[in-house]
């Protein structure tokens, strides 16, 4: 309890309050921005599309079983993946519309600020863990391969699905790291990672 | 810059001939310059400028750092600022910045003192800016998904210069462009918001001077927003009748933000809100069921919602929505009243019922009709009567008697509670007591207090009084535990006539009345006055009360004002229930303008001017001068008239003093035939004291002497022997003053008081025989009342006379018109004269008086009392001796008419040429 009381005890509840609200309005975003860049690319919303290469899958087997730190490092990684992937679809974006769509475009730079805020957030958290923010590699995964529109449409419809589960996941991420430890005050899952 | 400036001072020195010396170049150089170009300068700092010459401007012109003058906005720059640095340099300081103005340039004295401008520069004085204080966000909630913060500060003081202020925020890992301002310098609007990121904020202002920076904010925006107030509110009724239930929407999802709300209601037409209690709504939702609601009312609801942890802002109100809810039972019963009217029959009553419809929170609903059910008392077997009524009164006629009124109202759900109503036959019961009225704002408190026996209830009654119109009658209804009551609607100025019921279990009381006013003010006309009666020293005024409607108030009193032209005003205050007065100690004769003033608690009002005149006299007083002016006029003349009786032998004596008849002459006692006639014609008995004896004269015309004889014309020749002893002599008053002094006898014709000095006045009558022309005139004889002893002479000629009397009937007779007792002494001697005229008819001889005057004969009347006629007259007397001379002759001649003649009798003798009287 003596921790929980603690500044950095506070900062961290603070911290996971404030990224599963950011989560939950990213999540939310993204959802209204799906529905907007299907209909403004003309794809369907049904349409299957295949794992964006880069992003780690938000489902994983044995969800529970890890650690606090884990969660946060896998969190951290998607979302630098889509703040990668993110800023890419907004300049294609602009560079296929221009200024003709400037509401997609606003809101592909919302997410985009969303998810970088987030990963801003997984960062403190890390940080209060005593832990080290793994650098970002290099400049960041190699380009993409040169795709034609369409493919750069579906692109962009997998990154976005796939930020929503992410949203959904990290939600539950950190109300799993906010759980106050009965034993340390920490989380349960920070002890055991490595 | 250095250029431009270049050109610039080079314009200001084209005029002054300082230019290059190579002009073939086209260029204009200056022959200086200054440092620092244009400078920014705080205010109130120190400032140092240097005026460096051009080396080629030196020998050309010949001209050194020593001539520099400095100057500011053509204002010379004092000596004691100004240093010479070397035959180039001249610099001057200014320790305070705020004495600097623009331009300031640097001047050289050429020869002849020519001053010619080197360089000028433009100096800018201002503050560096202030720390941007206060500042503070606000993210507004435009769009369902826009939002935008604005955040303000305060930029502090006025720098004079061109600040810039930037709003800057960043994340830790991320700075964002900044928010420059538009148009203004304390506010800026970011749009580009991302929530659940701690976001730091601040402000920089710069400008030349320096660079400011506020306190930095970090806050996360979702914290600070205000959101859009919830849309699509809509109302619905339930089935309870005291609920409504609101639905609406939310622009921002739970996932960005939970909100809590606030519900507001009120009834439509009311000004007041209510709030359902934050707690209800502490959570997010998008519905509520409001409870405790009236039925059948209408209510306008509005709701607003904020973050729900508390952080931020309200929204604003949203838009007003309305909803109606359900019927039901009418709470109460409607107050009911009754107005018996019995003027028809005592013993028939027409009872106006009326009632009050229900207050729409006590109707709950439409009401479709009320139940009216009469029972009386006073029988028993009587049947109750029932009536549907839809107006709110109901009008029976019943007889006399004790009757119970139960009214019920019945809306769609049902029924009200009864009102019940106690109709007695009398109002027998104990009254309110110490009735008493109080304003109260708009408001009229009624207050009674209250009798001795349980109440039940109250009505108050109240109208509007009104001249013009029947009372219309108000109610209300109060309990028994009230002791008063504010009636409302209650119009100022206007009176109002109160009466307060007290209703018992078992009957009613008698009402008490009181006449009250909400509000008073100045009667709007004064009393018309006017004068009923206007008598010498009073008037009595009246006027007409005011109309109710005029008096605005209670009159307290009337106030008569009343003046003369040039008068004090003088006041009178009168009762109000007057309408006349009487004004006393008025001035007579006098103008008067009264007008009359009513007076109220609040002010007074003046009537119309009224004037009047008082009159000149009293009631009564000319009679009172006249009637006893009459009397004693009538009192005046009935002494005189008594006096005059009582004297009338005196007066008689004064003015028809008695004449004595020639006929009854003592002259006749003088003759011897007739001394037995003086015993019967005694002097008494002859001329009675104040008899008059009227004289008249026969006239004997001159020409008819023919008719005498010479027989008779010998007594005028001795008298015309005499005439030198007698002419001059006036008539006299008897033989005795004749014979004693002339004069004497002239006196004594002139004035009749000669007459009344004596003892015994001497009238006499004058027989003139008047010459015609040169003859000789006749003898005239005249009488004599004197008591003085008769002279022998006279004596003698008396006795002549009496006889000549006698002859003279033919000629002239003595009419005399004196006392009763004269009268009947005359008359035998007129008859006697008669007959003696028929007796003697042609002797002549012996006459008494002739007149010889014409030829014709007058008839003298008392024209011989004339002064004029008794001085002419006196002139033709003759002497009495003449006269004398003759009477024996004439006695002689007729001796029967002597016994006649009164003993006065003193015959004249008539002057030639004498007067004849006329």
């Amino acid at each position: 309890m003596a921790a929980a009381d603690s500044p950095s005890a506070a900062l961290r509840r603070d911290l996971c309050s404030r990224g599963i609200r950011l989560a939950g309005k990213m999540r939310a975003d993204v959802v209204d921005l799906l529905d907007a860049y299907v209909e403004q690319q003309g794809l369907d919303a049904s349409a299957s599309v295949a794992a964006v290469e880069g992003v780690p899958l938000a489902a994983v087997e044995r969800w529970d079983e890890q650690t606090g730190t884990q969660r946060l490092l896998e969190n951290l990684a998607a979302y630098r993946a889509f703040r990668a992937l993110l800023a890419q679809m907004l300049e294609e974006q602009r560079e296929q519309l221009g200024e003709a769509d400037a509401g997609l475009g606003r809101a592909l730079a919302a997410v985009l600020l969303q998810v970088s805020a987030f990963a801003y957030h997984l960062e403190e958290l890390l940080r209060l863990e005593s832990r080290g923010i793994p650098g970002e590699e290099g400049d960041g995964p190699p380009p993409p391969p040169r795709l034609s529109l369409f493919e750069q449409k579906l692109r962009g419809l997998g990154v976005l699905r796939e930020l929503a589960q992410w949203a959904v996941r990290s939600v539950r991420d950190l109300r799993q790291l906010a759980k106050p430890s009965p034993a340390t005050g920490a989380a349960p899952g920070l002890a055991e990672s490595p | 810059m250095f250029s431009r400036w270049n050109w610039v001072a080079c314009g200001f020195c084209l005029m002054l001939n300082i230019c290059s010396p190579d002009a073939s170049s086209g260029l204009v150089q200056s022959c200086g310059h200054i440092i620092p170009e244009s400078p920014v300068l705080a205010l109130g700092s120190n400032f140092t400028a240097l005026c460096i010459l051009n080396e080629s401007c030196l020998d050309f012109g010949n001209i050194y750092a020593s001539q520099i003058i400095w100057k500011i906005k053509n204002r010379l720059v004092p000596k004691e600022q100004y240093r010479e640095i070397n035959r180039t340099v001249s610099s001057v300081t200014f320790n305070d910045t705020s004495a600097l103005a623009t331009p300031l340039t640097c001047n050289i004295l050429a020869d002849g003192q020519i001053e010619q401008n080197i360089y000028g520069i433009t100096v800018t004085v201002g503050l560096p800016p202030e720390k941007p204080k206060n500042l503070s966000c606000i993210v507004h909630q435009v769009a369902r998904f826009t939002y935008v913060m604005t955040c303000t500060w305060n930029p502090g003081r006025h720098t004079f210069l061109d600040t810039q202020f930037k709003l800057r925020y960043s994340w830790p890992e991320e700075i964002f462009p900044d928010c420059i301002p538009k148009d203004v310098n304390n506010s800026c609007t970011i749009t580009d918001i991302q929530f659940f990121v701690n976001t730091e904020i601040w402000v920089e202002a710069t400008n030349a001077l320096g660079k400011a920076e506020s306190d930095h904010l970090v806050i996360d925006p979702i914290d600070i927003v205000k959101p859009l107030p919830p849309q699509n509110v809509s109302v619905s009724s339930g089935v309870l009748p005291t609920v409504l239930k609101l639905f609406w929407e939310n622009w921002i999802s739970d996932a960005v933000m939970k909100l809590k709300f606030n519900i507001r209601y009120r009834i439509v037409g009311d000004t007041n809100w209510m709030e359902v209690p934050s707690e209800d709504t502490a959570s997010p939702r998008t519905s509520f069921g409001v409870q405790g609601l009236r039925p059948y009312t209408e209510y306008v609801f509005s709701i607003r919602c904020m973050k729900e942890d508390g952080e931020g802002y309200w929204s604003d109100w949203s838009e007003e929505k309305t909803g109606i809810t359900t019927e039901d039972k009418p709470s109460k019963g409607p107050p009911i009243w009754r107005i018996i009217d019995t003027s028809h029959s005592p013993a028939s009553w027409t009872v106006h019922l009326m009632w009050k419809a229900l207050k729409p929170f006590e109707a709950n609903g439409v009401i479709l009709q009320y139940e009216v059910t009469v029972r009386d008392k006073s029988s028993l077997s009587s049947p109750l009567k029932k009536y549907n009524v839809t107006s709110t009164n109901h009008t029976l006629q019943l007889p006399e008697g004790t009757y119970e009124v139960t009214l019920i109202a019945r809306n769609s759900v049902g029924a009200s509670p009864p009102s019940v109503l106690l109709i007695p036959a009398s109002n027998s019961k104990a009254p309110v007591k110490n009735l008493r009225t109080l304003p109260k704002h708009d408001k009229l408190w009624v207050g009674w207090t209250a009798p001795n026996s349980y109440v039940l209830k109250y009505v108050i009654e109240w109208c509007l009084v009104s001249s013009s119109s029947d009372c219309n009658i108000e109610w209300q209804i109060a309990l028994g535990d009230v002791k008063g009551i504010d009636l409302k609607g209650i119009k100022p100025f206007k009176c109002y006539l109160i009466t307060v019921y007290p209703l018992y279990a078992d009957g009613q009381g008698s009402g008490q009345s009181v006449k009250a006013y909400l509000k008073q003010d100045r009667p709007s006309k004064g009393p018309t006055v006017q004068t009923k009666k206007v008598g010498k020293a009073e008037a009595v005024l009246t006027w007409n009360h005011l109309t109710v409607e005029e008096q605005n108030g209670f009159i307290r009193n009337y106030t008569i004002l009343y003046k003369t032209i040039d008068g004090n005003e003088t006041v009178v205050t009168v009762d109000p229930s007057k309408t006349e007065y009487t004004l006393s100690s008025l001035t007579s004769d006098t103008l008067y303008t009264v007008r009359m003033m009513a007076s109220t608690d609040n002010g007074s009002r003046t009537g119309p001017d009224f004037t009047f005149t008082t009159q000149k006299f009293g009631k009564g007083e000319i009679e009172a001068i006249v009637v006893p002016v009459c009397l004693a006029f009538l009192l005046i003349v009935l002494l005189g008239v008594l006096f005059c009786f009582n004297k009338r032998d005196l007066i008689k004596k004064h003015i028809w003093p008695i004449v004595p008849d020639p006929s009854k002459s003592n002259i006749a006692q003088w003759s011897p035939q007739v001394p037995a006639k003086h015993n019967f014609n005694s002097k008494d008995q002859m001329y009675p004291e104040g008899s008059f004896t009227d004289v008249s004269v026969v006239e004997i015309e001159a020409d008819d002497k023919k008719s005498f004889s010479e027989q008779d014309l010998k007594p005028f020749d001795l008298l015309k022997k005499e005439k030198s002893t007698s002419e001059g002599h006036s008539s006299g008053i008897g033989g005795s003053s004749c014979m004693s002094s002339p004069r004497q006898s002239v006196s004594d014709s002139d004035e009749g008081e000669t007459t009344q000095n004596t003892s015994s006045t001497v009238q006499y009558s004058t027989v003139v025989l008047n010459g015609y022309r040169d003859q000789t005139p006749l003898q005239v004889f005249s009488r004599s009342e004197s008591t003085q002893p008769l002279l022998d002479s006279e004596e003698r000629s008396e006795d002549h006379s009496g006889g000549a009397d006698s002859t003279a009937q033919r000629q002239q007779y003595f009419r005399q018109n004196g006392g009763q007792d004269e009268t009947n002494t005359d008359r035998p001697c007129f008859e006697g004269t008669k007959q003696i005229t028929l007796a003697g008819e042609g002797d002549l001889v012996g006459f008494v008086q002739l007149q010889i005057s014409g030829q014709s004969s007058q008839p003298l009347g008392l024209g011989m009392e004339k002064n004029t006629q008794e001085a002419a007259l006196s002139n033709v007397l003759q002497t009495c001796t003449e006269g004398q001379t003759v009477r024996p002759e004439t006695v002689e001649e007729n001796p029967l008419s002597v016994d006649e003649m009164p003993k006065s009798y003193l015959p004249q003798t008539v002057r030639q040429g004498g007067y004849m009287p006329q």
